[in-house]
Formats: C-alpha cells, structure tokens, sequence
C-alpha cells in the first residue's frame, strides 16, 4: 500500500491511547503538589469521593486525548514543497515545514508506544528548536513511508552537493553502534550525584540537631541531661539508621532518575554526525555534529572507575545563552570502549595527553582560606555576639572541617591542564574527576591573568574562551602559559581553521 | 614527547604577546569616571542625610556611618584610578590585546578571524568628552568579549573600519 500523504489525515486511532498518557502525565505533573497533599490527607478523605475524583479526571484525560486526536492531522504539500502539522483543541496550531530545510526525521518509540505498537515520528529543521514537528502515534509502515517521502525530497535539492555514497544512508534503518546498557544505567544510578546527595544529608543532619535542641531546651546537650547510657547508645543508633535509610533513599530517586531519563540510550552514525535518542516515558533525540563540538567532557568517579562505566558531556556551539543549557549533551555509563568510539568519531583520533601543568600550593592555600578560614571567622564572630548557641556546633565544625578539608585537597590533586598538539585537557574535581577536552583551533579568544605579588613568583592563569563555554587553569607556570597562548595564537592566526 | 624540543626552538621564537606596548586610554576618560563616581557619591550621600535625619536610633553613629562612606569614596577612587592605569589596548596584525584589571593584570587576546562583530557605543558623558567605546564579540559569550572604552571618537571610527576591513579579509 502506498499512501500519497497529500491529503491530511489522522494518526493511528490506537494512538488515543499514547495522547491519553502523555495527558494524563503532564496534568499529573503540574497537579503533582495537590496529589501530595491528598495522600497526606488520605484518611480523612471521602473513600466515595476520591473514587468518583479519580474516575472524573480519566474521563476528562480521555476527553482532552480524543478531541487532541481528532483534531490532529498532517499532510504533504506537494505544490509548496511543504509539510503541515495541523493541532490544537481551542487554540489551533499549524505548523509548516519547508522540506528543503529538513535536516533530520527520526522515528522513536517510548514504553507506551511499544505497548501499543506504535512509533513517534520527529521531524529536525536547521532552525530553532520550537519549529520542529512531532507525530506521535503512527504505524510503523506509514513512518517509513513518510520518512523516506520527506527526506527525498531533501535530496533533490541536495544532490547536487552530496555525493553518491552519501545518497542512500538516510532510506536505510540504522543500526546504532553504540547502546547503553540497563545495567551500565544502573550502575551509574548508583554511582553518580554522591556530592548532592551528602550535601542533602548534611542539611537535613544540621536540620534534625537544629530540631532536637528547640525541643529538648538549651540544655540538650548538657552532660546531666545524659546519664543514662542505654539512652545516648539509642539515640545515636537511631540517628545512624536514619542516616543511612536517607542515603538509601537518595540512592534510589537518582537511580529511578537516571533510567527514566535515559532508558535505550542508543546512538546511531548517520552521514558524519552522531544521532542519539534516549528516555523512558518521552523518547527524545539529538543529533552531534562534529564540528560544532566545542568541549568534551569525561567524568569519573572512584566506583565508576571501577565498575568501567563514565560520562561523557558534550557541548556545542550555541547562538544564544539560552540555548546552552540545551546544547550540552550527556551520554551516561559508556565504559571505556565506547567512549573510544564515540571520541574517534569527533576527533578522528583518540585525544592524548600531553605535556602536564601543575597549580601552584598556593592555590590550595586560596582555596582552604575561601573555604575553611572565612566561614570559620565568620562563624565566631557570630557566635560571640550569640552566646546562647550551644557547644554541640563544635562537632559540626569539626565535620566540616575535615570533609571540606579533604575535598579542597584532592581538587587541587587533581587540578592539572594537559597540552598537546591536537589537544587541551583539563582534568579537574574531586571525587567526580573529569576531563574537559577541547582542541586548539576551537578557541575564540584567550585571556591570561596574573596578580601583582605573583609576578616575581612566575604563576598566572589563562582562560581559553570557546564558542561552547570555558576552560580555566588557574596558578601555573606563567612562562609556560605564555609561550603557549603564543603558539595557540600563532596556530589559530596561521589558517583559518573552521571551529563550527 | 619526541617533537617537543623541536617544538621549544619554534615557540621561542614566535611574536610575544607579553612584549607588546599597549596604547593608553584617553585622559578625558578619567573625567568620566570621576563624574560617575561623584553621581553616585552625591546619590549615597542623599540616601544617608535622609536616613539618619528620620532615623533617630542611628543619631549616635552618624560621625561612624560619615567615615565609613568617606572610606569607601576613598577606596572606590583608588581602585578606579588603578583600573584606569592598567587598561590599555594594542592591535598587532592579526590580533587585538586588551588589558584590564586592579589587582590582577589580565590580558584578552582576540585573533580577528574570530570576531563576529564590532560596535561602536557612545554614553552620554562620552559623548560630551568626544569619546568612544569600541566593542568586539566573539562566538565565545560575554567572558571573551571586548570593550574598549575612553578612545577619540575618530580614531575609534578608523579603528572600527579597520578592524571591519580585517574581518572582511578573512572571510
């Protein structure tokens, strides 16, 4: 069966269904404070009426989906070349894309579509991201159909610059290359975020001291109001365990996180440029194009270190700061061999490590002075104006002390800029150690920076400014960083190297 | 690691942007800032005569809260006057430098194959003064962006065409 898709015309009707969740999900979503509330109040709750509630809402979620199914349709154009979404219950929305600026249909299929048997299909212009059509329910067959009918006609505009080879990938169904794993997903669930997560703890540990003292009195932590041994033991068994079940649970929201953010994580090679599509509940998909890479970024932990699982962030180029937050892009638990692949395909060559700059001490010395020393000063200065705060502060200045301690220290550990021919890593962090790759003819501008007392010291620090963000190296061999910006200077001056 | 003493002969020899004499800012600029600073000191000094002729509770600190402002003033003049010594800009053949800073001396290098755009912007005072500040973008977001205040009107339009007629070159 061949279908001309130039009259307009509807989804697969099973896709009520799909329209019926993915309204249900955003109601839920922006109604999610109410639901809290309702649970928390569940027991004095009408049963009668919550039923009824409940089965008013379906009703309407299934209204709201059918008429958005109804009043859905898309065409071809075939006169203007165009292709038109028509959508929208009250507010109507036509959307129309010129084929010629098509860069890209992908077809997707999220949990629900494939309990369904349906696929979504996205179609990706070169312009903004708003102008972008999405079908969201459709055979398979017909997907195929129109995918192949909106991209042919791209191709008659293109041919002409395109060479043969190139001609037939986009007809082909690609077989990704790369596909995260369930268990690398989990594995990264685990892993990642701890910083947060014990930042979180800390809170709600200061939170909970906080508490005890306001309803035990001022003299909570008077040695008379601890005699009894058994007690203490219990008190503090008992804040161990609450402590640890918070981490659990911290654990698991992350984890749960992560795989309904990236559940088939799969990344496709489609004419030079990566194309990855990834999620759970809304399958979504971007395309990397080498080129526009700006800096990579590979992060890693102890853990992941171990499970052989890392992160890989990559950033592009960006036409306004609005669009940054988007263009980064995250590719969670590749173990090593992929990200080889996935680097080999942007860089054409595994990135190498050079030539090692150090900080100097001085800059952990700055860096415990910002951390430890100011917040200590302040601290007792206010405490000697507010005498009534009790001695139990000293236990949590004590733990932040060490905790911040430690941390400053494997930062500045870490802190090193690697330079070589093709490639400028900076390696930084202090649990999550990552690696910023960028490549010298990205650069856009450079600047150096030295304070006054560190001119006879030799130490300064150089920005590299990209089209994608920064990267700073802060208290090196100032000889070092300035014959460098020389040579970057030189090279970019040199050619006129195409950085997007 | 091989080529790397190859590589030290080359870089010794290259241009060094560290040598480069930097042209200064235009005296009449310091006027500017002096007007800018005395604007917001008589705003500060309003803010303060109000507050402390309503507020009868601060009446005993109102020498204390008069130091600190002057302090400030003080301050506030020093670290201009510093920043307005160290600001200084070159254009080399294929390159612009800007230097900027108080108690750090940075340096902003643009190679002009990578400027996006120049502009030309003229404040009020500057304008009574006849001068000029020259902005130049890169793709690299306002970190690497460079503004040059406090230069003649018509020089900063020659260095305006001049730096067009580089972009233009290399495109």
């Amino acid at each position: 069966m061949k279908t001309a898709f130039d009259q307009p015309q509807r989804q697969s009707s099973t896709g009520i269904l799909v329209l019926f969740f993915d309204t249900a999900y955003d109601y839920l979503r922006a109604l999610l404070p109410v639901f809290v509330l309702w649970v928390f109040k569940f027991n004095e709750l009408n049963k009668i009426y919550f039923v009824l509630g409940v089965i008013a809402f379906l009703a309407l979620f299934g209204m709201i989906a059918y008429l958005k199914y109804r009043n859905f349709t898309f065409y071809l154009d075939a006169d203007k070349d165009e292709f038109i979404i028509n959508e929208g219950i009250w507010n109507k929305t036509r959307t129309t894309i010129q084929l010629s600026k098509i860069q890209q249909v992908n077809i997707t299929q999220s949990l629900i579509q494939r309990a369904i048997g349906v696929y979504a299909l996205v179609v990706d212009t070169a312009a903004s991201n708003d102008k972008e059509g999405k079908i969201k329910a459709i055979s398979h067959e017909l997907a195929l159909q129109l995918k192949s009918k909106l991209l042919d006609n791209e191709k008659a505009v293109k041919s002409n610059i395109l060479d043969d080879n190139a001609k037939e990938i986009p007809l082909q169904e690609n077989h990704p290359f790369i596909k995260i794993s369930f268990l690398s997903l989990i594995k990264m669930g685990m892993t990642s975020n701890y910083v947060k997560s014990f930042s979180l703890l800390l809170l709600f540990f200061f939170t909970i001291l906080d508490y005890a003292e306001k309803i035990m009195g001022d003299n909570f932590w008077d040695d008379k109001n601890l005699p009894n041994f058994e007690a203490s033991e219990f008190v503090i068994q008992s804040i161990f365990i609450v402590i640890l079940f918070l981490f659990g649970v911290v654990i698991l929201i992350n984890l749960v996180r992560i795989v309904i953010k990236y559940f088939e994580y799969k990344i496709t090679r489609q004419q030079g440029s990566l194309l990855l599509s990834f999620g759970l509940l809304d399958r979504k998909s971007t395309i990397i194009k080498p080129e526009k890479v700006q800096i990579t970024s590979i992060s890693q932990n102890f853990f992941q270190k171990k499970m052989d699982v890392l992160q890989l962030k990559i950033k592009q180029a960006t036409q306004n700061e609005k669009e940054e937050q988007k263009a980064a892009i995250e590719i969670p638990g590749c173990n090593r061999k992929e990200k080889d692949a996935i680097l080999n395909l942007l860089f054409q060559k595994i990135p190498q490590k050079g030539i090692m700059l150090k900080p100097n001490f001085r800059k952990l010395v700055f860096a415990v002075f910002l951390t430890i020393i100011l917040p200590l000063i302040g601290f007792y200065v206010v405490k000697n104006f507010n005498p009534t705060l009790g001695k139990e502060y000293h236990y949590g200045v004590l733990i932040y002390v060490i905790f911040v301690g430690v941390v400053q220290y494997f930062k500045f550990k870490n802190n090193r800029l690697f330079i070589h021919d093709d490639f400028i890593i900076k390696q930084s962090g202090a649990w999550d150690v990552s690696n910023e790759i960028i490549e010298p003819s990205k650069i856009q501008a450079i600047t150096t920076s030295q304070l006054f007392w560190h001119k006879n010291l030799n130490i300064g620090s150089i920005t590299l400014h990209t089209a994608g963000g920064s990267i700073a190296f802060q208290l090196g061999n100032f000889n070092m960083i300035k014959q460098y910006t020389n040579l970057w200077l030189y090279e970019l001056e040199q050619s006129d190297s195409n950085w997007m | 690691m091989e080529n790397f003493t190859n590589e030290t002969i080359d870089t010794t020899q290259l241009p060094k942007f560290e040598e480069v004499v930097f042209s200064k800012l235009q005296p009449a600029y310091w006027k500017i800032i002096l007007i800018q600073i005395a604007i917001l000191f008589v705003l500060i000094s309003i803010g303060y005569g109000v507050i402390t002729t309503n507020a009868e509770e601060l009446a005993p600190f109102q020498l204390q809260i008069g130091l600190c402002i002057l302090g400030f003033l003080g301050l506030v003049l020093l670290f201009s006057r510093i920043g307005y010594n160290k600001k200084g800009f070159a254009f080399r053949q294929h390159d612009v430098l800007f230097r900027y800073g108080v108690i750090a001396t940075n340096t902003l290098i643009i190679p002009y194959n990578r400027i996006q755009h120049v502009a030309l912007h003229e404040g009020i005072l500057s304008r009574f003064f006849g001068l000029a500040k020259i902005e130049i973008f890169t793709a690299g977001g306002h970190a690497s962006d460079i503004e040059i205040p406090g230069i003649e009107k018509q020089q900063a339009e020659n260095i305006k065409q001049l730096l067009m007629g580089k972009i233009q070159k290399e495109l």
